[in-house]
């Protein structure tokens, strides 16, 4: 079949030029000649036209509104920070930040020449307004706003705005590290979004009604404001978005006249549509490894890359036999890591690293190895077998016994997708080499399982991004809502607050390395890896390139997007 | 819909099907059955597969689970005739496993369905008037349902692990009405027989009546119904997996298997062929058989054919 | 006429009522539409939880709810049938079922239709060169391939007719069958000419890979009905009367072989709905059956609810239609 589509393929050559121009033309309606129409994937339905509300927003969303929301800088593909200074006047200053001596302040300057789609320029207003409606209702900006990113808007006591500049005091004895974060691409919202298309509907975002009720016009109004390179000049949230440029854009003029975002919910498609010219390429959600060796083979570009969200088994240590913390690093010691990635991922996405660090990726600079010296997720079965031994377990023929009791079963969880349900096959697999039994309960609904603790091993992925300083405390500290195996270590809580509430990053990783440390003992939470995602671009198109930090995926950079020469 | 016609079943109103010539009987639609060539095949390889999916496990080394031994994605070789997967199942063990739930979940609803659905039927049909009128609309409920999306409703609702038998009592609930329309209309044709007179004068009880001479006399829609049935719930079932609302792994269905290997056609086509075409094979049978048991079992139609 | 129909769309009503009660109770007894939220991390606030149960009208007993469904008497004016509303949405306090249903009911009619119409033509075609050609290899190559598409899931023929289409491209070196979409952007300001390219090219896929389910068992049915007719006294009667051959077929075979056909046509339309909420996610049309998968997902019991009561009515509707056409089709009446 493969053989026969390359024939094809080779004797259609004489004719290519005809068909990209009616991969053009496939592309949208009204066409006129030789224009650059751009058709992108975005692999689901965005539930809302705003990126902030915990219900609507999602990276589904935020793809639809690039380069139509404005950022103040973002992460880039190799894991560098940069400011957009075509939003920004200049970088933001940080002018104190020392809680002791004063309240943690900081201030963003807008450029002179940013203006809204309409004309209207943009101002320290537009900031105010976004962080009011990305704080949670009780903070007492906005009645009925449902944030999804509520921890650093929080933090807020004060705003003054002169112009284009914006300064944010934050509340006594608080400090943010992440400051720079509240308006830039990873921030709840993806960007900022205007403050004057309240006024101008009626609204005064100061009466906590109504900002409410500006904050659901933004989630419920197709924009036709931009703030970007691109403007939305036609779409629903059902089946694609049209952009168009920005006429009003003080930057570097957009290279494309069109691009259509589509939506596709279904990654079997992915493959006969780019071959067709449907498509000129995506960033799947998903890692697949069949549509990764197929586009291979059609000749594009294909990057696979680890993504953000890393995949890692959790004990419920509630359990009666997973209360045991010698059983608890046993299973992790019997749980082949290397073998669980290699069969997932190994063919399409051969160089795969194992995670070592719950909280830090190999490539930052704060990154210590926690796990191989601990010997947990090794696979390395006489090693288990002697901590259990240790520990008065006895093998009764395949069952492991303690004091004549079967140890288990265990309820062995996780959602429905193919890698972690091959995963979980896997450690199944694994654990029965210890005599431990265990039984496969697949959900579809994670967070009730978690939530409930209706687990005793689980796989799942937590969402990671440069951003690090809450993590250890919403993963492991023993209040938190999220340490859902209910872990509870006083060097864990410590180190965990303490990462969260550093005045600077340095010293904010110095303890977060330190919490992980204090964790990998419990054989609480064994990172696995970051599930790799894939990437593929026509070569029609120039400049681009998918971008693993950002939530914008390859479409962080969508007013660079050019068609090749 | 109190006046929808019903289709044109087939159906033996024949005196002749009744009392002692039962036997010759039996014999002639046995020997029509076994002139039906393709019929014929399809039994034979459905009986077959059958046995391969419930005795086959026993013989073969892999069952469909992961083992650590089983390298991944191998394609057909000795060791692994069809091959392997990304976690490392053998795909053999697979599909006979697959291929054993499917038929479980097939044969239950089949055996659900024709039961509720003749009872249903034969009582509608026999009790007539205003009964017959309520029970039809109850029918007519099932009927105006789209069953996959009314199956996948409750499935999808239903949380955490689906297995075999959920999956088949789900569509079972919802797919007897077609054979209850199919046995009102026999019965309603054989209720003013003599021999129904006759049993009834005899002071007969209606569900005797309705088990001892009504339905042994539709046998013959009753049986090609039902096993129409059972290729409609193997379709079903894989619909409902490709919308992962159907048996949930570890287990494995062909449908599942269907779903899951949708990308692979030209990759690991091991993954993608064997489970599609045992599926389409079996309800390719199943319809031939269908077909053949039509033959034999009317008459009439045969003639009309002949 | 009007008379017989009024009386039969009548009839209906306590049908539809009997089957939404009956969906009713099942759904509500099998899922929890707040579970999501109840289970989300943080666990939201009891009055959050509240708030939901009240918008949902999940505070009341299950009866009380369904009289409500029916008639909104006593809800906030976002639910009863009889008003139109039909009752709040778990996806969002803004998300309009009824809107949204019928946004996507034009979408799904569309295939739908272009479904129906391609199988029974070509299921009266296949049928009669069937019947009529009985036994000779034209019959067992139809046959076989009746058989053929009954025994194949929709969605995997869907996955073959789409690499065919793409192959069908490269080979002829233009685009012309799409494999995603319903094509109603690309339609946009095009001339007649466009449009017309641009449904064919949007539309042929699948339209072929619903229609065939139904084109299989509707040609059998119609090669069945023909041979009865065939062999039946009247058509001899009309044959020994020496009409043409081809007049007894048109006008009084195929004319009475019709009538189960239309019957049997009228109830598979509720197969065709299943089918259709398989091919729109394998050709990404945003038609009924995405609004049916998401409804499912996240436990949206209105919608379900409406969903369900819409496929209800079209069946029944396509059951009226059937009826009047078998009193057009059937001889009896209009014999000459």
């Amino acid at each position: 079949m493969h053989k026969r589509r390359k024939t094809l393929a080779l004797a259609a050559a004489g004719t290519s030029a005809l068909m990209a121009l009616t991969a053009c033309s496939g592309g949208g309606g009204g066409d006129g000649e030789g224009e650059k129409v751009v058709t992108w994937v975005i692999n689901s339905l965005p539930a809302a036209w705003g990126s902030i509300s915990a219900a609507g927003g999602s990276v589904y969303t935020v793809q639809m509104l690039s380069g139509v929301l404005p950022y103040t800088g973002q992460w880039q593909p190799d894991a560098t920070y940069e400011y957009d200074l075509n939003v920004l006047a200049e970088e933001p200053t940080l002018i104190n930040e020392d809680p002791e001596a004063g309240p943690f302040e900081f201030s963003f300057t807008l450029h002179e020449d940013a203006v809204w789609s309409d004309g209207t320029p943009m101002t320290g207003e537009d900031l105010r307004v976004t962080m009011m409606m990305s704080a949670s209702p009780t903070e007492g900006y906005c009645t009925t706003c449902d944030s999804r990113g509520t921890t650093g808007p929080d933090m807020v006591e004060e705003v003054e705005v002169d112009g284009k500049t914006a300064t944010f005091r934050l509340k006594e004895g608080l400090a943010n590290p992440e400051w720079m974060a509240m308006f830039d691409a990873h921030s709840a919202g993806g960007g900022f979004y205007p403050a004057h298309l309240a006024e101008e509907n009626g609204w005064d975002v100061d009466d906590p009604d109504q900002l409410g009720e500006y904050y659901t016009w933004l989630h419920e109004t197709r924009p036709e404001w931009s703030g970007g390179p691109y403007q939305i000049v036609d779409g629903d949230l059902e089946n694609q978005v049209v952009k168009e440029p920005n006429p009003e854009w003080w930057g570097e003029t957009p290279k494309l006249d069109r691009v259509i975002m589509s939506y596709n919910t279904d990654e079997g498609t992915f493959v006969n549509a780019f071959q067709n010219g449907e498509i000129d390429g995506a960033n799947p959600a998903q890692y697949s490894e069949d549509v990764i060796t197929q586009i291979e083979g059609i000749g594009a570009t294909l990057t696979v890359g680890e993504g953000n969200i890393w995949e890692h088994i959790d004990i419920n240590t509630k359990n009666e036999f997973l209360s045991d913390v010698e059983l608890r690093r046993a299973i992790f010691t019997a749980i082949d890591r290397d073998q669980i990635a290699s069969r997932n991922f190994g063919a399409g996405y051969p160089d795969y690293e194992l995670k070592n660090n719950h909280i830090f990726s190999s490539d930052s600079e704060y990154y210590e190895d926690h796990i191989t010296d601990s010997g947990q997720g090794s696979g390395d079965i006489e090693a288990a077998t002697e901590i259990l031994e240790e520990a008065g377990y006895e093998l009764d023929g395949d069952t492991l016994t303690l004091d004549g009791e079967q140890v288990g079963p265990f309820r062995l969880r996780s959602t429905d997708t193919v890698v972690r349900s091959n995963s979980l096959q896997l450690i199944q697999a694994q654990l029965a080499e210890i005599g431990i039994e265990t039984t496969i309960e697949m959900t579809d609904d994670l967070g009730g399982m978690l939530g409930g603790t209706e687990y005793d091993i689980v796989q799942f992925g937590w969402s990671g991004t440069p951003y690090f300083t809450s993590s250890p405390q919403q993963f492991w500290h023993s209040e938190s809502e999220s340490n859902f195996g209910g872990l509870e270590n006083d060097e864990v809580d410590e180190h965990a607050i303490a990462a969260g509430t550093a005045p600077s990053l340095d010293e904010a990783a110095e303890h977060a390395n330190a919490a992980v440390a204090a964790v990998v003992p419990e054989a609480y939470s064994l990172p696995i890896m970051a599930e790799p995602n894939y990437f593929f671009v026509s070569d029609r198109l120039a400049n681009v390139e998918d971008n693993l930090q950002s939530s914008y995926r390859a479409t962080y950079n969508i007013g660079e997007w050019d068609i090749a020469e | 819909m109190s006046e929808t016609k019903v289709p044109p079943a087939p159906r033996s109103t024949d005196a002749e099907s009744v009392g002692g010539a039962e036997r010759t009987q039996l014999q002639m639609i046995l020997s029509r059955f076994v002139r039906h060539r393709a019929a014929m095949v399809s039994l034979v390889v459905l009986v077959l597969i059958v046995l391969g999916a419930f005795l086959g496990p026993f013989l073969w080394r892999w069952d469909h689970l992961v083992h650590l031994e089983i390298p991944a994605s191998v394609p057909p070789g000795p060791e692994h005739p069809l091959g392997t997967t990304t976690a490392g199942h053998d795909v053999l063990g697979q599909l006979m496993r697959g291929a054993q739930q499917t038929l479980k979940v097939a044969f239950t609803v089949s055996i659900m369905g024709t039961v509720v659905g003749s009872l249903w039927g034969a009582a509608s049909g026999y009790y007539g008037g205003r009964v017959d009128a309520l029970m039809m609309r109850v029918v007519d409920v099932f009927m105006i349902v789209p069953l996959l999306v009314m199956v996948a409703a409750i499935a999808g609702n239903v949380r955490g692990g689906t297995t075999w038998y959920a999956v088949a009592l789900i569509i079972g609930f919802f797919a007897w009405a077609q054979i209850a329309r199919v046995v009102r209309g026999v019965v309603l044709s054989l209720r003013e027989q003599e021999f129904v007179e006759a049993a009834k004068a005899a002071g007969a009880s209606p569900s005797w009546i309705i088990v001892r001479h009504l339905l042994p006399n539709a046998a013959g829609p009753i049986i090609v119904a039902a096993t129409l049935l059972i290729a409609v719930a193997i379709l079903l079932e894989a619909g409902m997996s490709f919308l992962q609302f159907g048996i949930q792994p570890p287990d494995i269905s062909l449908g599942q298997m269907i779903g899951d290997a949708r990308t692979a056609a030209s990759t690991r086509p091991w993954l993608f062929y064997p489970p599609g075409v045992l599926l389409l094979v079996v309800c390719l049978t199943i319809n031939f058989i269908g077909d053949g048991l039509r033959d034999a079992l009317d008459p009439r139609q045969t003639m009309v054919r002949r | 006429m009007l008379v017989y129909t009024v009386r039969r769309v009548l009839g209906a009503i306590p049908i539809l009522l009997l089957a939404s009660v009956l969906t009713f109770v099942l759904i509500d007894v099998s899922g929890d539409p707040l579970a999501d939220l109840r289970m989300q991390q943080p666990p939201p606030d009891p009055s959050v939880i509240q708030l939901q149960e009240e918008r949902l009208y999940l505070d009341r007993s299950m009866p009380e709810r369904y009289w409500l469904w029916i008639t909104g008497i006593g809800g906030n004016g976002d639910i009863g049938l009889l008003q139109g509303k039909f009752g709040p949405s778990t996806q969002s306090a803004t998300y309009d079922i009824g809107e949204n249903l019928f946004l996507r009911l034009g979408t799904t009619l569309r295939l739908v239709g272009a479904a129906m119409v391609f199988a029974l033509g070509l299921a009266v075609l296949a049928g009669v060169v069937s019947a009529m050609r009985q036994y000779s290899k034209l019959d067992y190559t139809l046959t076989f391939i009746g058989f053929l598409a009954l025994a194949m899931p929709v969605f995997w023929f869907a996955g073959i007719m789409q690499q065919a289409g793409v192959g069908f491209n490269e080979l002829v070196g233009s685009q012309v069958f799409a494999t995603i979409g319903d094509g109603t952007y690309q339609a946009q300001g095009q001339d007649l000419w466009g449009r017309i390219t641009n449904a064919f090219a949007y539309m042929t896929l699948p339209t072929i890979v619903l229609m065939l389910t139904s084109f299989a068992s509707w040609s059998r049915y119609q090669r069945t009905s023909m041979l009865e007719v065939l062999n039946s006294d009247y058509v001899r009667l009309a044959r020994a009367k020496g009409l043409p051959n081809r007049v007894v077929i048109r006008r009084h075979a195929l004319r009475t072989a019709l009538i189960p056909l239309t019957t049997v046509a009228a109830v598979g339309i509720a197969g065709i709905i299943d089918g259709a909420i398989l091919t729109e996610r394998v050709f990404q049309w945003r038609g009924l059956g995405e609004f049916f998968i998401a409804a499912v997902e996240k436990n949206d019991s209105y919608a379900l609810m409406a969903w369900l009561l819409l496929s209800g009515v079209l069946v029944i509707l396509a059951n009226l239609i059937a009826d009047l056409l078998y009193g057009v089709l059937d001889p009896r009446i209009r014999y000459e």
